[in-house]
């Protein structure tokens, strides 16, 4: 079978493309009558598949999964360890999945992106959803320790509550684009033209 | 949200007023609650509602002390009629706990029976004669007479099918109007009320100018019908609308008292601020009626000028009376919730926002079942307003009218998209279907 | 010279210009009979023909050599063979033949299906659809067989990209329903509730003369995706759905319509008694699963409720109003919902407070005048689309001749009415 597109995916650490590939790539290599499922990157279709967040599909692909595999090779549970805690929303569980699992060198960079992305997507929930927040809660979202956790918040200009020993949070503000190009204006003559046909 | 700042000041003196005013007033002579003067109330009605009136009052009564003093005198009454079937009922819920002087009389049932026998048989013989001679006039006062007859002996379905029959032979505009008022009688005891409102439009639209006092019984009669209907700001108008005229006329049906009682309810529930200002408060024809249940006027007057924890203590004593009324019982607890609601509507009115402490304490409530009662309403888009359950305030809300615009917008194309494309997919399918159809014919 | 070979060599000759397809058509529907009874002659014949050249004779004789039923091993043959086929052949030529590449497709998926590996269906299917539709907007009877492989062999996102084309023109009324219903069921899978909704929509209410057992299944997961998304759900059918629909449905799905009326009060505990009691009833339909969504919907709805309603609230009152059993556990309910944009507000941790705040969209930026601008310019589109159908209906000869029938007769009603005064 041939993974090279796979494999320069990977390289090229679009991560984000990953799924599709793979995708792409079963449904031939299944339609051409080979017998894939042995060989089958499973780990790396699954995690690609929780990288974008389709936590349907991986769940899917996980139930079609021959136990076989899923007994054979410990990646494959390993990686939808991470999904099932990404499914049931168990934030501080999704790092400790990704702290224990123990993955191979191929595996690796695609691992470390999706950790720093959960990272950073979870600092902008905490952004977004909380005004204070204790210091363990904010450690077990990022999935670090208190102290990092701590460092981590008041470079982005959070701050201590020094009697309740809580995080304010800081609210950066939001910055939109809200010009206009000149070829709205062909639209809207377009619109009244319409209308009055 | 920012300006209660200017507002908390003056807001402040008014939520204190509210609950003083409230505290002075009720030391004042209200109504109570525990007592009913059947005596007085029994003494507004007459004919066969005195009768029923009592009856339902000794149903509804707890108190067997005043649930036998009602029977007693629903028998008192009985007995000047000529109604046996009641008085064998009004004997059986007696059983006996008023001593000898109120038990079965037999004797007398029988001799009304064979009166009333004798009595049936002389209309029938004088109707027939009547009808061989084909004298109009009589024919009516025939079938007149029979309705009287079977109401006074409790048949009403039959008393109703006489008047309606006087209707063919009625040669003045006086007899129509006269045929009406018995069916409205008649069907007003019977809980028929819509046909009740079509008798009432009939007698109105009698070419002859109406006297006034038919003109007030009417209105009250189409008062009761909405006000069975549920359509209470239609029944608030017709009560509103009654002229002082009726007096005492119509104790067959109601008392003038009954007139300011429902129709103040009614208005209170279902009027805005400038109607209830102009059609009850300014109408002096009303004034009249509302003289005479001073505790309505009251509480009216106290909704009106916001006093609310009086207008609801009001309310709260009139509550076990009401309850006894026949016509007003089921609707009670309706009207009631709908005053309440506009009082907590009107209060929040004004105000950017408003401290919830002070306004359970002006409508003698505790801050959490205020809450809940403001998210009903907020939930049901009565009050726009937000409850800031931490600060224990209420803030008002306005809508973005631009933003509101744009989801509406949206949310409209996403509907005609879809509708649209379902439509085309159906048009085809029949198109498919029609097609076929004609193919299997060819 | 043998017939077949022959055939084989006309096939060969008639296959470069459309005159000449025209014209093997008409003798391949000819041999067609004696085709099939040489049945078993044939599959040798296939390796003297291209099928990307020879495309219609290609798909005659490989419908005749198919015909019978098939072993195992053999379809283990066969499917490479009808794969490489799809693949390659033209799409002007099979269109000729449209019901035989539909029956050649079709024994692809009953043989995939036998050899128990739906996936190695799934993107020959998808090539098979595309070469047969005119337009995106043509629905095929192998739309539904193409989501039905999908679905089994868990390729949910790979039938999503069918699901959005919107498809106007349908041969058979039976294919929409079944791909409404699979499309259905693929966009539940992937929690795309809204399309799935529209998709069980078509089914529920498209005409029909006797109640199918597609409309009723659609109407039961209809009724479970409208509590998700929308929290509510009335029984009554718009007044265009068939009066069969309108009259018949609800009263096969009972238990759906009392966990609709029971969720309508709101309360958790009695919704989740009620599924608890109905379970298997569900569980029979398969639907327990988008069962239990529709519970854990309730406690969404609830909240959503709440923010209309509150600007603050303690987390223990949310608890208490919803029915969770700690603040903790509303804060995490509170926390998925922001996280999934379903509602506005930041969480206090240090008073156990939740601020509910206003959408914060005031559409004045770029992507919001992009998507309202992309808004507009489909609905036009889709309103040019009506007036075009409208003009082809209102000039269709059945049409025409239909409702001039229909003209007359109120003509002679017309006429009928002044008698009626004479009297």
């Amino acid at each position: 079978m041939d993974f090279s597109a796979v494999t320069a995916v990977l390289a090229s650490k679009s991560y984000d493309k990953v799924a599709d590939v793979c995708d792409n790539l079963m449904l031939q290599v299944a339609a051409d009558g080979v017998a894939y499922q042995d060989e089958w990157p499973y780990a790396i279709h699954l995690l690609a598949h929780i990288y974008v967040h389709d936590i349907n599909s991986a769940r899917f692909l996980w139930k079609s999964i021959p136990s076989s595999i899923k007994e054979t090779q410990p990646e494959v549970p390993a990686v939808w360890k991470i999904g099932q805690k990404l499914w049931l929303r168990d934030n501080a569980g999704v790092h400790q999945a990704i702290r224990a699992f123990d993955c191979s060198p191929q595996l690796q960079p695609l691992l470390a992106a999706f950790s720093e992305l959960y990272t950073k997507e979870m600092f902008q929930l905490l952004l977004s959803a909380y005004s204070t927040i204790s210091i363990s809660d904010a450690a077990l979202f990022l999935g670090m320790n208190e102290d990092d956790a701590t460092n981590y918040v008041l470079q982005q200009g959070w701050t201590v509550d020094p009697a309740s020993q809580m995080l304010i949070v800081k609210k950066q503000p939001v910055v939109t684009e809200q010009k206009l190009d000149p070829s709205k204006l062909q639209r809207l003559t377009e619109y009244v033209f319409h209308l009055e046909h | 949200m920012d300006g209660d700042d200017e507002t908390s000041g003056p807001m402040i003196d008014e939520i204190y007023a509210n609950g003083d005013d409230g505290d002075k007033r009720s030391r004042r002579a209200i109504m109570s609650a525990d007592h009913l003067d059947i005596e007085a109330y029994a003494g507004l009605y007459g004919g066969r509602t005195k009768i029923m009136r009592l009856l339902f009052i000794a149903d509804k009564m707890n108190n067997p002390t005043t649930q036998l003093e009602a029977l007693r005198m629903a028998y008192d009454e009985i007995k000047k009629g000529e109604n046996t079937q009641l008085f064998r009922e009004v004997v059986q819920k007696i059983d006996g706990r008023l001593g000898p002087a109120y038990a079965m009389d037999t004797a007398w049932c029988e001799s009304v029976d064979r009166r009333a026998e004798q009595k049936k048989e002389k209309l029938d013989n004088e109707l027939n004669a009547y009808r061989t001679n084909l004298i109009k006039e009589s024919i009516r006062m025939g079938y007149n007479d029979f309705g009287d007859f079977y109401y006074a002996h409790g048949q009403l379905g039959e008393a109703f099918k006489s008047y309606v029959r006087t209707r063919d032979y009625c040669t003045t505009s006086k007899h129509i109007i006269h045929m009406c008022m018995s069916a409205i009688l008649v069907s007003i005891e019977m809980g028929q009320f819509p046909h009740v409102t079509s008798y009432v439009s009939k007698a109105e639209q009698a070419p002859e100018a109406l006297d006034p006092i038919t003109v007030a019984k009417l209105r009250c009669a189409a008062g009761l019908a909405n006000l069975e209907a549920k359509k209470y700001k239609l029944a608030a108008r017709k009560f509103l609308e009654t002229g002082p005229e009726l007096g005492c006329h119509y104790n067959e049906v109601i008392a003038s008292q009954d007139v300011a009682t429902y129709g103040g309810l009614c208005a209170l529930a279902t009027f805005d601020r400038a109607e209830l200002k102009s059609k009850v408060i300014d109408n002096s024809n009303f004034r009249n009626f509302l003289e005479l249940v001073p505790e309505v006027r009251e509480l009216i007057n106290d909704f009106y000028s916001s006093h609310y924890a009086s207008c609801l203590e009001y309310l709260g004593n009139l509550k076990a009376n009401l309850l006894l009324d026949i016509h007003l019982h089921d609707h009670v607890e309706t009207l009631y919730d709908h005053i309440r609601h506009k009082a907590l509507i009107q209060y929040t009115h004004p105000f950017v926002s408003v401290d919830l402490n002070m306004m359970a304490n002006a409508f003698k409530t505790t801050v959490a079942g205020l809450e809940k009662e403001l998210e009903a309403l907020i939930t049901d888009n009565q009050i726009q307003a937000r409850i800031d359950s931490h600060n224990k305030i209420l803030y008002a809300r306005h809508a973005d009218q631009r933003n509101a615009t744009f989801q509406r917008v949206l949310e409209t194309g996403r509907g005609f998209d879809r509708d649209v494309r379902s439509m085309l997919l159906r048009s085809n399918l029949i198109k498919h279907e029609y097609n076929v159809r004609a193919l299997r014919k060819l | 010279m043998d017939p077949l070979e022959a055939l084989v060599t006309q096939i060969q000759g008639l296959s470069s210009t459309p005159s000449d397809v025209t014209r093997l058509h008409t003798i391949l529907k000819q041999s067609d009979d004696s085709l099939r009874s040489d049945s078993t002659r044939l599959s040798p014949l296939l390796s003297q023909l291209d099928p990307s050249l020879h495309s219609l004779g290609f798909l005659f004789i490989l419908d005749a050599s198919t015909a019978g039923p098939v072993s195992k091993t053999q379809a283990e043959n066969v499917v490479p063979i009808v794969t490489r086929f799809i693949g390659a052949c033209s799409a002007e030529q099979i269109r000729l033949a449209p019901e035989k590449f539909i029956s050649v497709c079709k024994r692809l998926k009953d043989q995939v299906l036998l050899l128990e590996a739906p996936i190695r269906g799934v993107a020959p299917m998808f090539t098979a659809l595309r070469k047969l539709q005119v337009s995106t907007e043509h629905l095929t009877p192998l739309h539904s067989e193409f989501l039905l492989l999908c679905l089994l062999a868990k390729c949910y996102k790979t039938g999503l990209s069918v699901l959005d084309d919107d498809v106007f023109e349908v041969d058979q009324p039976r294919d929409l329903f079944l791909y409404c219903y699979y499309g259905g069921m693929i966009c539940i899978g992937q929690k795309c509730f809204q399309k799935a909704l529209d998709l069980l929509h078509n089914v529920v209410t498209a005409p029909m003369s006797t109640i199918n057992a597609i409309a009723v299944e659609a109407y039961k997961k209809y009724m479970l995706v409208s509590l998700i998304r929308h929290g509510q759900f009335s029984t009554s059918l718009p007044k265009y759905s068939s009066s069969v629909a309108q009259r018949n449905l609800k009263n096969f799905c009972q238990p759906y319509v009392e966990l609709a009326n029971s969720y309508g009060t709101g309360k958790i505990a009695e919704l989740e008694a009620y599924v608890k009691t109905n379970a298997e009833k569900f569980e029979f339909d398969s639907n327990l699963g988008l069962v239990k969504q529709v519970v854990s919907s309730m406690y969404k709805r609830n909240i959503q409720r709440l923010t209309q309603t509150y600007l603050t609230l303690s987390l223990q009152d949310i608890a208490n109003t919803v029915q969770l059993n700690s603040p903790k556990e509303a804060e995490m309910h509170v926390l998925q919902m922001i996280q999934d944009g379903e509602i506005y507000a930041t969480i206090n941790q240090k008073d156990g407070m939740v601020r509910f705040l206003e959408d914060p969209e005031q559409y004045k930026t770029c992507e919001m005048i992009e998507h309202i601008d992309s808004s507009i310019q489909r609905i036009m589109a889709l309103s040019r689309k009506l007036t075009t159908m409208d003009e082809q209906i209102s000039c269709d000869q059945l049409y025409l001749s239909k409702a001039g029938r229909e003209r007359q007769r109120y003509d002679f009603d017309d006429f009928d009415v002044p008698q009626k005064f004479n009297i």
